[in-house]
């Protein structure tokens, strides 16, 4: 009798010990997502930004990331809205750095991309090994260089650009875009380039690769569709996350300088990474699903991911999930359209974490697999989609 | 139609006081006609179709007045002197002539549609004493206390405060005077700024007020959706429903007695359309002047529910623009 009291006096306390995580963990999250809902909100209010909602509301087909609001605010789409829906050239300006294969953070951005291309943009991808190199993400420039032939271009390609209207270019083999570098440079001072970036505050942090790359390089790759060679002055645009801002800026005022119409942004949600920390980033393999890798390692990656959901079934079949803070419904949200079901599948408790892995484990494999057949084709058609045009006009009166 | 069913008309009416509120002014005014007006300035680009939109709904208002037998007295101001100021003293007798057609052209409105409409040049009556005499009232009422001449000044443009009031204010003191003993003002959305400087003083004044009635605003034609994205606030003002030549975009307007029926069809075929009721419709907006247009030539009372059938998926947008792109010349542009 006595152990028998003890024993259900035990299970209770073990009972309530179990809840009172449960309440917890829910509660955090609850206060996360609010957290999360207001950032972008905030973020693009301070800086100036519009909404893209309108945007949505008059186009008449937007693309999949502005709809479902990962595409979140402007600065100035009104100086290209025009030629969008006249048929004038236009241009968008998306790169990345080399440093690790594409994942799908890279996808939401380059089928936002290849959205514009499909409104009539001109598409510039610099793949910047440059970069990747002098801020330290790879140990040489051999190496970003290597990545970006063999993973990163034959991935771009296979996600279905038209060859004609894309310029894809490794920083390091197109050299030309030194000399642009050098020429918008020119225009800015370092005390610019510094309160931008903010660099100076860590003597010790940057090189002065580092602020050329900031300084010149990068802005010659966003205003490269500007200059003769590729038809002269046009409006133009660049995706980017929002922590980028500060290069739409100088990039802006750079094109004033040069007499180039100042480009216009949209910014993007960053995809949150599978471990629940920031965003998806191949210094964090585990923390980014890639288009390379194979089935067991989407299958490990996806069950061991942090989700929106509680440490109890009964609790969140009670309360439900919170799917806004959750990796798992955000990858399967944006990246595969027919779950426009699945936020209040997930909010009212009527899916759990482990069936929504299970089905992401399955949409992403077969995604990922179709994707890595399309690659040695890719790869045999890179030769179309790589700029060699030389730039010369600037080196000539 | 029923005062009613008319200020239900989707599509047409932006913001109305009820049926009620209109009938029992009415019966207050009687046995005096409850006034019903509109008035408007013009360019020299011409007569727009957006203008015969008031005048053909000021004109049903006074008719479903009258069916409940209510007197009404539905005028149509021209704004000459007002149109004058805006331009050069060289122009000033060119302006006076345009006004004059204008008018004559609100008269030929009355003699294709039978809008019994009353036509009033604002020259006809702005130097008279009693004119003047109820301006100066109210320029005395409004320069002694300070929120009724802060409202004053909010009837300019910011950018053009300090040119009036250099000249004293005197548009907007002509326009409150001209509306101030008014019952219904029929107008476009942006005149809600003199209507309630007008409520204020009356209120002051312990008379009665004047009620705001404001129809759609008006869209250019043949414009895409890069556009209106590109012009925020369009939604809700739209573009000067009486100059034809509003934002230099008279090739985007239909111009009665000026525009030919091919190019209309093809500036209707070519402009943005969208399923969301929120948006600009101009091919609807000029659906909805048509079948007042055709109602009254055929002398029916038909309730007009274009804008619930596009929005309801009873006409594509295909069918409504074909539809509108015939009606206009044949309810409209052939009748000039």
């Amino acid at each position: 009798m006595w152990n028998n009291t003890f024993y259900q006096n035990f299970k209770m306390k073990e009972q309530l010990s179990i809840n009172e995580i449960t309440k917890k963990d829910y509660g955090e999250k609850i206060a996360k997502r609010d957290k999360e809902a207001i950032y972008y909100v905030e973020k693009a209010e301070k800086l100036g930004l519009k909404s893209t909602k309108r945007f949505t509301e008059y186009h008449p087909n937007p693309s999949k990331s502005m709809l479902t609001g990962v595409t979140f605010a402007h600065r100035d789409l009104e100086s290209v809205v025009q030629s969008m829906a006249d048929n004038q050239p236009w241009a968008v300006v998306s790169g990345l750095n080399p440093s690790g294969p594409l994942h799908f953070g890279h996808k939401q951005v380059f089928e936002e991309v290849l959205w514009m291309q499909k409104q009539g943009a001109e598409v510039f991808i610099p793949v910047t090994n440059d970069e990747s190199y002098v801020v330290g993400k790879v140990k040489s420039l051999s190496e970003s260089r290597k990545i970006a032939y063999e993973k990163v271009i034959p991935s771009i390609i296979a996600m279905g650009f038209a060859p004609e209207k894309t310029h894809i270019f490794v920083d390091s083999d197109y050299p030309d875009l030194y000399n642009l570098a050098i020429d918008i440079s020119k225009h800015l001072t370092l005390n610019k380039v510094y309160k931008v970036f903010g660099f100076g505050q860590d003597e010790e942090g940057e090189n002065p690769g580092t602020i050329f790359y900031r300084g010149g390089v990068q802005l010659a790759q966003i205003l490269l569709p500007q200059y003769e060679e590729f038809g002269g002055k046009k409006p133009s645009i660049i995706p980017v996350g929002i922590d980028q801002y500060p290069y739409i800026l100088l990039a802006r005022d750079a094109a004033l300088r040069r007499d180039f119409i100042p480009p216009a942004a949209t910014f993007i949600r960053f995809e949150g990474g599978l471990d629940g920390k920031g965003k998806m980033s191949a210094s964090r393999p585990d923390s980014a699903i890639f288009l390379t890798d194979n089935q067991e390692g989407i299958k490990r990656k996806i069950r061991s991911a942090y989700t929106g959901g509680s440490p109890s079934g009964a609790f969140q079949k009670e309360h439900g999930g919170v799917p806004e803070i959750c990796p798992i419904y955000q990858l399967r949200a944006y990246h595969f359209p027919n779950n426009s079901e699945l936020k209040d599948q997930c909010s009212t408790g009527k899916i759990l974490c482990g069936e929504c892995k299970k089905q992401a484990t399955e949409e992403v494999s077969v995604y990922v697999s179709e994707h890595q057949a399309k690659l040695p084709e890719a790869r045999a058609k890179m030769d179309e989609f790589i700029l060699k045009k030389p730039i010369k006009s600037i080196l000539t009166d | 139609m029923s005062v009613e069913r008319l200020l239900a008309t989707n599509g047409l009416i932006k913001e109305a006081p009820t049926a009620e509120a209109i009938l029992s002014r009415a019966d207050y005014v009687d046995p005096s006609p409850i006034k019903l007006f509109y008035g408007e300035t013009y360019d020299d680009k011409g007569h727009t179709i957006d203008s015969l939109k008031y005048y053909l709904f000021v004109s049903n208002l006074a008719e479903s007045l009258k069916k409940v037998g209510r007197l009404t007295d539905p005028t149509i101001l021209i704004a000459d002197t007002a149109a004058c100021r805006n331009v050069g003293p060289e122009n000033q007798n060119y302006y006076m002539v345009l006004g004059e057609e204008r008018s004559n052209f609100v008269k030929k409105v009355n003699e294709i549609y039978k809008t019994g409409l009353h036509v009033v040049k604002m020259s006809e009556y702005i130097n008279s004493q009693d004119f003047v005499n109820e301006r100066e009232k109210i320029m005395a009422q409004c320069r002694t206390n300070s929120s009724l001449m802060e409202a004053v000044k909010r009837t300019v443009p910011e950018s053009k405060v300090e040119i009036e009031d250099k000249k004293g204010f005197m548009y907007s003191f002509d326009e409150i005077t001209t509306i101030i003993d008014l019952d219904v003002k029929v107008g476009p959305p942006r005149e809600d700024l003199y209507d309630n400087v007008a409520r204020s003083i009356a209120e002051k004044a312990g008379k009665k007020q004047v009620m705001s009635l404001f129809l759609t605003p008006s869209f250019p034609i043949g414009m895409n959706w890069s556009y209106f994205f590109a012009n925020e606030g369009i939604e809700d003002h739209g573009i000067t429903a009486y100059k034809a030549g509003s934002k230099r975009l008279q090739g985007n307007r239909v111009i009665i007695e000026k525009s030919n029926s091919d190019y209309v069809r093809e500036l209707i075929n070519k402009s943005f359309i969208s399923p969301n009721r929120a948006l600009p419709n101009p091919v609807l907006d000029i659906g909805i002047i048509c079948e007042m247009a055709k109602n009254r030539l055929e002398g029916n009372e038909n309730p007009i529910t274009l804008a619930d059938d596009f929005y309801e998926g009873r006409i594509s947008e295909k069918k409504l623009k074909e539809k509108v792109g015939a009606d206009v010349e044949q309810y409209i542009l052939s009748k000039f």
